[in-house]
């Protein structure tokens, strides 16, 4: 499959300040368009800029005076009664939270090396196969495709303590059977396997993308200088796919911080709280509780906890400006 | 002459090196959708006793489809949410993108839009639940079909804006200004001459917007009452039930919901991996 409209190496774009320079000495009444011009890119910009304030900036502010406050839910009215930095002081205290938070810091530092390993390896699989490239490009995608609740329910059919098709396997090879998700270690273990399988093909395309977008010549030249096939990719692809392996790393890092859909159906957060990531416990103190205030302050921590890793990465972008990390 | 040939194209090779990990990756992926695919159509007793008996029956797809079940409604809910997020995403999103692209905002101000579009997709959705919920709740949209399709497309619209940029830098310039030099109002050079010159980049918008919103989980979840009002993704996590063995009607409806899916990624590939690899990357 060639992109021809997907090519990394080819980047020339005019700015589109240039474009508005060059465009006015050759208008002829250079007033009215001017104005129609004025009116229309501001209200083209206009519906996402509402999206952002009505759906983005609101909620957040909402979020956060919740997470100053004790929101009580009476007759269906809210109730908000200002409470200063109670709900934070719970924080600290309570073993479920700052467990919730490890386990999702032990399941990205886990799940994101992983998934960019296994996907830039696949990629520079297919890249160097010719007679399963074309199946494996299609197949390989389809995990990140489909839905991540159906994700769940597949590996649950596998997994299962019961009638799982795993414990199935095992029993006809006269081994015995395993509570995978029963027993804390097992739920971790199987709920990062999950997440690997699930994320990998979306690292996979991304890198296969960037590998298309190589030069040729690139790689002839060191050929033809003799160069082994292992030399090639070491000194030569690897280097030229590190920016696309750390948009990757980005990516996977935020998705590492949203993951929700997969655990609530598959574990639950269980056995116990052994799986209770931080996005699943805001969900249980949120709604199973509804302690609003308490649930809103974790909220407001994992976001700050986010801002806090993408300072950094900015600042280390800063740092070294000959790598662009967001390329096209 | 045959060397640049084969240097330049070295995929073209037979490498067992790289064929035989492949296919075992293949089969990795394939086998336990394959898996959800058979135990769709096996009675009951064949899932549940020991050994491996295989049968054809469709008892499942019946089950989860009887007019009693709320899965077909759910169904309809889903499609309900996609084709409005969808249509406000192509709409808000090209228009933002155009606006962006081309229409001389200064760098300082595309990227602020830019940074704060991304700063949303940045953020996970359940941090911005408890705020979200209270926000439907004000205007009253809490529970309804349109404001999952809102919740929806905020989550997009970063994404879609920016694919849409992206697709319109690169429609050349001077078609804008003879349009307009033509006498064409901006809306209408917009509307009629540069909207369908990025018709690829509204294709992998709308490809990729509908899979997103056909695989939503959690605004379905935190935002409905459950049952007859939520989309299809929930009621397929209520069938998860450690204690009862619905796995048949499970893997019947997985496989409903995993199937258009499944057939968009073969039928479709192109636009798929266009809009990944440029959307995410970009944003």
């Amino acid at each position: 499959m060639n992109l021809p409209t997907n090519s990394p190496g080819s980047r020339v774009k005019p700015a589109s300040a240039a474009d508005v320079t060059v465009t006015t000495p050759r208008r002829r009444t250079p007033a009215p368009p001017r104005r129609s011009l004025r009116s229309f890119r501001v209200v083209a910009l206009l519906p996402l800029a509402v999206f952002i304030l009505v759906f983005a900036a609101y909620p957040t502010i909402q979020l956060v005076r919740m997470s100053l406050s004790d929101v009580g839910i009476v007759g269906g009215e809210f109730v908000w009664t200002p409470t200063g930095l109670s709900n934070y002081a719970q924080f600290p205290d309570d073993d479920i939270a700052r467990y919730s938070f490890l386990i999702t810091i032990v399941f990205i530092a886990v799940t994101v090396p992983a998934t960019v390993m296994l996907g830039t390896l696949l990629a520079i699989l297919v890249h160097r196969s010719s007679v399963l490239a074309g199946l494996a490009r299609n197949v390989l995608l389809w995990p990140a495709l489909i839905a991540p609740v159906v994700v769940s329910v597949i590996w649950w059919l596998i997994l299962s303590p019961n009638f799982g098709t795993l414990n199935k396997v095992l029993e006809s090879l006269g081994l015995p059977p395993q509570g995978w998700l029963g027993h804390s270690s097992g739920a971790v273990f199987s709920i990062i396997v999950v997440d690997i399988w699930h994320w990998t093909p979306l690292v996979f395309i991304l890198i296969y993308a960037a590998i298309q977008g190589i030069e040729p010549d690139l790689v002839e030249a060191a050929e033809v200088d003799g160069a082994t096939q292992a030399q090639v990719y070491r000194h030569i692809v690897i280097p030229l796919l590190l920016p696309a392996i750390a948009a990757a790393t980005l990516i996977r890092l935020t998705m590492g911080a949203k993951a929700f859909d997969e655990m609530y159906v598959l574990t639950k957060g269980g056995p116990g709280t052994a799986t209770t990531l931080a996005s699943l416990y805001i969900r249980n103190v949120f709604f199973d509780r509804l302690d609003l205030g308490y649930g809103a302050a974790i909220s407001v921590l994992v976001i700050a906890a986010i801002t806090v890793v993408m300072i950094l990465v900015a600042i280390g972008r800063a740092l070294r400006p000959g790598r662009e990390l967001f390329n096209g | 002459m045959a060397r640049p040939a084969t240097v330049v194209r070295p995929a073209r090779r037979f490498r067992p090196g790289a064929e035989i990990p492949l296919a075992l990756a293949t089969l990795i992926v394939f086998l336990p959708v394959a898996l959800i695919i058979v135990l769709s159509v096996q009675p009951l007793v064949n899932i549940i006793s020991p050994g491996w008996n295989f049968g054809l029956t469709t008892q499942n797809y019946a089950a989860v489809f009887a007019p009693d079940q709320p899965y077909l409604t759910q169904l309809g809910n889903s499609t309900v949410i996609v084709v409005g997020t969808v249509a406000l995403c192509l709409t808000a999103g090209s228009l933002a993108g155009y606006s962006l692209s081309r229409l001389g905002w200064s760098p300082r101000t595309t990227v602020i839009v830019l940074v704060a579009a991304g700063i949303i997709t940045l953020i996970p959705p359940m941090a911005l639940v408890p705020g979200l919920y209270v926000t439907l709740n004000a205007i009253g949209l809490l529970g309804s079909l349109l404001g999952l399709v809102l919740l929806n497309t905020v989550f997009n619209l970063p994404f879609a804006s920016v694919l849409m940029k992206v697709y319109f830098d690169r429609v050349p310039a001077e078609i804008r200004e003879s349009a307009l030099v033509d006498g064409a109002s901006e809306f209408r050079t917009f509307l009629q001459v540069m909207l369908p010159l990025a018709a690829p980049g509204a294709a992998a918008v709308a490809i990729f917007v509908a899979i997103m919103s056909w695989n939503e989980f959690l605004f379905g979840l935190t935002m409905t009452t459950g049952g007859r009002t939520s989309p299809i993704t929930v009621g397929i996590a209520a069938l998860v039930q450690p204690y009862q063995i619905t796995f048949g009607e499970m893997a019947a409806l997985g496989t409903a919901v995993a199937m258009p899916i499944i057939v968009l990624a073969v039928v479709a590939n192109r636009w798929i991996v266009a809009a990944v690899t440029r959307g995410a990357v970009k944003g």
